[in-house]
């Protein structure tokens, strides 16, 4: 059983969740729930994060000033811990993805040559 | 750092908000409330971990771990108390040997001087291939000071002593007689009052005068309304006009300092006379970007011209320059090197030491480390934690090694007087303390690095096994546990080559005939520097009055007075011309030391008469002049006949210096005049009645114990003159003692080094010797079930001790061989490459090697081979 769940599910490399926790927060301010919630499902649950380990990510990110929080009240009126992309977290996106993109084409050539 | 802390505290109602979230949503996908929550919590993972790496993003991981690591380490040190204390006590002689040395060499060689930019500073005398280094005589220092370029300023200093008056104890003090520009070019300001003025250069100046800080505190309390006061130096009055600092010291001790003007004023003839060369040195501050090379080059140069120009006064004279460093320093430099080098080598035996203690420790530790790293530990973080345990038990052996080194600066003062060190104290300052903590670090990574390293390497998977023991692994420890026994012998041996080399130094020394007899006498000097003697009949009178007084007391044997004791670092030389001579050129007459004596001098001291007869009390003023000359003089100058009735006079002949002969009446032997390991110089001897001196020695032969006559001696010169100081009084045993002193004190500390280098050595031979023996208990026991006789084992233990301790005297007496040669300075009589010292030393290792493994072997040779297979 855990055999399967292993080779369908990809683990995430170090500093892939920083990357994916900017890009989930481009699309606007979220709390730490619905970050975790909208990886798994953007991803159609290949990507499995424990989701504790978002939390490690997030204080990075707000201690390297790249996302922003504020205070807020959820949908249903809860307490809640909002995060917001910083201008300087959308440049590094930005850079990120554009290092991201160059290493997935170089790999895919390696293991696809044409 | 607000935010991290908002963060933070806010962190588990985070997680908590998380997980409910989580539960709700599940609760809403249709699972029980129980059961939601458990798959919230599974899905979000271990919340210990996530809060500890959550921290760990903000904290400074490096810092928190070093904490974590100390406190383990501490825990591991409390665990082994045995082997805890012995790590320490080794590390704390090895770290306090080098903090007491440290505090010398400090004090000695590195300590700032109370000057202003003090390596531009540069002392100058003249130099003649008689004598060496010489005073610069007035005139010279005058011609030196207007004709260089190479220095921005030069100043005269001329030594001075004066009777201080008007007290109830007369008391010989030490005073300058200075350039005006001297304090300001030293960059020293009077604390209290006002510097020299250029006026006061010249002759005719007012007498005044600049206290020392403790003679303003002995006088006056330290009262500020001493200025303008009057101080009573050989009976005339001089206006105190300032106070030096308390740290004032150039380099020697001065009471009292004057402006050269009130010398010249009162020394009008010495102050003219080119050739007369009385107690005067010349600083000198180097010009900007002006090398040492280029000012002696020029200074050289200057000294050629004046002694090409006035060749009766400076013929063959040079100069030498010196930084005033050296001055300071004295004879402690090589001495200090050689034993703080010694006791970086007894560091490094503690270190050996301790680093054996670790691999065997290490030893039991391989499962531990084995299972660490088994569970992710890097072997860098392992590493890096044993490095810190190693650092803090250098640490704890540092605080211990610092408390030791306090009592042992306690004694080093003992042993080192204060003239050695020129006003500075051996203390634990800041610069060594800085030090220490430099000692405990390296420390730790001498004797920690190699075991950490080590115990990471065993293969993980072995090591966990059962039994878990390589033997590939053994004997990779064990050639290391032997190199490191093999490097303390080595360097214990150098230590002890150096020790036994300085040992049959001063016993050669000590052996060294000094050509007079120190026992039972006493020596004071007196020196009679006010109005009433400036006549010479005054002058006589004093002496005789003395020696008649003195000769009388209860317990004295002999009594006399003289001139350039020896060994007293007197002197008073003068050219001389023999009659009949072919006269040299200016630079090259004789220059014998010349005493001044009344009768029993030679028979006080013990001279031997070798030829003709001794002064007696009809050699007087009224009598012919007569002179005896010393062995030397008379070999080389009368080599081939008797000098018995030969003639000789002071200085060269000339038409100003008429001749007064004296005759020659009797031959005695060299004496060592200015210390034992120096050779003979030429002497002569002439009645004090025909050559009346002011400042003479009184020496006192004792029936018994010399120092006890001390107080009656005093009490009758002070019937004869109540302001006379008499001051240096010391038995003339302790001037043979003191004149070896620094050599002594070099012999003490080396002795102690190699001793404790010997002990910490033996430790750790008998250490690998008996680890080796328990780890082969099994082989052993198998040889001896295999009837192996006792005998045999025995041997085998002791020459595997006996073959470390091999290589090590090896590579020793290698080393030693090459290192002795740099304390060749220190020695005396003996070779650095002594064959002696060397063999005594090997075989004195050999003997200690051969006890440190009699134990082991014997506790081998008693292995009972049914116990010992039984084992496994």
């Amino acid at each position: 059983m855990s055999t399967k769940e292993q080779r369908e599910r990809i683990e995430l490399l170090q500093g892939t969740l920083d990357l994916l926790i900017l890009r989930t927060l481009l699309l606007g301010p979220r709390h730490g729930h619905a970050i975790a919630k909208a990886i798994e499902f953007n991803s159609e649950d290949v990507l499995q994060v424990e989701q504790g380990s978002l939390y490690p990510a997030l204080h990075r990110l707000i201690k390297r000033g790249w996302i922003s929080v504020e205070e807020g009240t959820s949908e249903n009126n809860r307490r809640a811990k909002f995060y917001r992309l910083t201008p300087k977290g959308r440049r590094q996106l930005a850079l990120e993805t554009r290092k991201w993109d160059k290493l997935a084409r170089a790999i895919a050539r390696i293991l696809r040559p044409a | 750092m607000k935010q991290r802390k908002r963060m933070l505290e806010e962190l588990d109602a985070d997680i908590r908000e998380h997980i409910e979230r989580e539960t709700q949503d599940n609760i809403e996908r249709g699972m029980s409330p129980e059961e939601a929550r458990y798959a919230a919590m599974r899905k979000f993972g271990n919340v210990m971990r996530v809060k500890e790496e959550t921290r760990r993003v903000w904290s400074f991981v490096w810092l928190e771990q070093l904490f974590e690591d100390i406190r383990f380490g501490l825990r591991l040190l409390r665990k082994n108390p045995g082997f805890t204390a012995v790590a320490m006590l080794t590390l704390a002689l090895g770290i306090g040997a080098n903090t007491a040395v440290f505090s010398l060499v400090y004090a000695v060689l590195l300590r700032p001087l109370p000057f202003k930019d003090p390596s531009s500073l540069i002392v100058l005398n003249e130099t003649t291939p008689k004598v060496g280094t010489v005073s610069v005589s007035y005139p010279n220092f005058l011609d030196w000071r207007s004709q260089s370029h190479a220095f921005s300023q030069m100043a005269a200093v001329h030594s001075v002593d004066f009777n201080l008056g008007g007290v109830d104890q007369p008391e010989n003090i030490s005073g300058d007689a200075v350039s005006p520009n001297f304090l300001s070019m030293m960059g020293v300001r009077p604390i209290l009052g006002r510097d020299f003025g250029a006026s006061e250069e010249k002759a005719g100046t007012a007498p005044v005068a600049l206290l020392s800080y403790s003679l303003w505190q002995s006088r006056f309390g330290g009262d500020s309304s001493a200025l303008g006061k009057m101080i009573t130096l050989d009976g005339r009055g001089f206006t105190i006009v300032g106070v030096l600092p308390a740290n004032y010291r150039a380099p020697d001790w001065t009471d009292v300092l004057l402006p050269i003007g009130v010398w010249t004023t009162n020394n009008s003839k010495q102050a003219m006379e080119r050739g007369d060369r009385g107690d005067m040195v010349v600083l000198g501050r180097l010009a900007p970007g002006v090398t040492f090379a280029r000012a002696r080059a020029e200074m050289e140069g200057i000294a050629a011209r004046l002694a090409k120009n006035y060749p009766s006064s400076n013929d063959r004279f040079g100069v030498a320059l010196h930084p005033l460093r050296d001055s300071f320093v004295g004879d402690m430099k090589s001495p200090i090197l050689v034993l703080f080098g010694a006791v970086l080598f007894v560091l490094l035996i503690a270190c050996a030491n301790v680093a054996n203690l670790f691999l065997v420790r290490g030893a039991g530790r391989t499962k531990e480390v084995a299972l660490r790293m088994a569970l992710g530990a890097s072997s860098g973080r392992i590493i890096c934690q044993m490095l810190i345990e190693s650092f803090v038990l250098s640490l704890l052996g540092g605080v211990l090694g610092v408390g030791l080194a306090i009592a042992g600066n306690r004694a080093l003062a003992q042993l080192i007087s204060a003239d050695m060190l020129s006003g500075a104290t051996v203390e634990l300052n800041g610069a060594v303390l800085l030090f220490v903590a430099g000692v405990v670090i390296l420390a730790a990574f001498i004797f920690g690095l190699t075991p950490a390293m080590h115990s990471t390497k065993p293969d993980v998977q072995s090591e966990l096994k059962e039994g878990g023991r390589t033997a590939s692994g053994d004997a990779a420890q064990n050639r290391l546990r032997g190199a490191l026994a093999i490097a303390e012998i080595s360097l214990a041996l150098i230590l002890l080559v150096g020790a036994g080399l300085m040992m049959k130094s001063l016993s050669r020394l000590l052996q060294v005939d000094p050509g007079f007899r120190p026992d039972r006498v006493l020596k004071m000097g007196m020196d009679l520097r006010t109005q009433q003697y400036s006549k010479d009949p005054a002058v006589l009178n004093f002496w005789q009055q003395v020696l008649d007084r003195v000769r009388v007391l209860p317990g004295v044997e002999t009594a006399a007075v003289g001139t350039v004791i020896p060994l007293a670092d007197d002197h008073s030389r003068s050219d001389v011309t023999i009659e009949g001579m072919a006269l040299p050129t200016p630079g090259n007459y004789p220059h014998p030391d010349v005493h001044v004596v009344s009768p029993e001098y030679l028979t006080t001291l013990g001279i031997p008469l070798l030829r003709g007869r001794s002064f007696t009390e009809e050699d007087n003023e009224n009598a012919l002049l007569a002179g005896v000359i010393s062995a030397m003089v008379a070999r080389r100058f009368f080599p081939n006949e008797d000098p018995i009735g030969k003639r000789f006079m002071f200085g060269h002949p000339s038409a100003t210096n008429p001749p007064k002969w004296y005759t020659i009446v009797g031959v005695v032997g060299d004496t060592k005049l200015y210390g034992l390991a120096n050779p003979a110089r030429l002497e002569v001897y002439v009645p004090y009645r025909q050559k009346p001196t002011k400042a003479m020695g009184l020496l006192v032969k004792s029936g018994a114990d010399p120092a006890a006559l001390t107080s009656a001696i005093r009490e009758a010169v002070h019937s004869i003159d109540k302001d006379q100081p008499i001051f240096a009084i010391v038995t003339m045993k302790e001037l043979v003692s003191d004149s070896v002193a620094t050599r002594r004190m070099t012999l003490v500390l080396l002795g102690l080094f190699s001793g404790l280098a010997l002990l910490l050595g033996a430790i750790g031979i008998y250490g690998v010797i008996s680890y080796s023996v328990a780890q082969r208990t099994h082989e052993i026991g198998i040889r001896m079930a295999l009837g192996a006789p006792r005998g045999d084992v025995f041997r085998l233990v002791l020459g595997q001790g006996l073959k470390l301790a091999g290589i090590g005297i090896a590579i020793g007496i290698v080393a030693a061989f090459g290192l002795a040669r740099l304390m060749s300075s220190l020695l005396y009589g003996v070779s650095a490459a002594d064959f002696e010292t060397f063999a005594g030393v090997a075989i004195l290792l050999v003997l200690v090697a051969l006890l440190a493994c009699y134990i082991p072997a014997r506790r081998a040779m008693r292995v009972d081979p049914i116990v010992a297979l039984r084992y496994e």
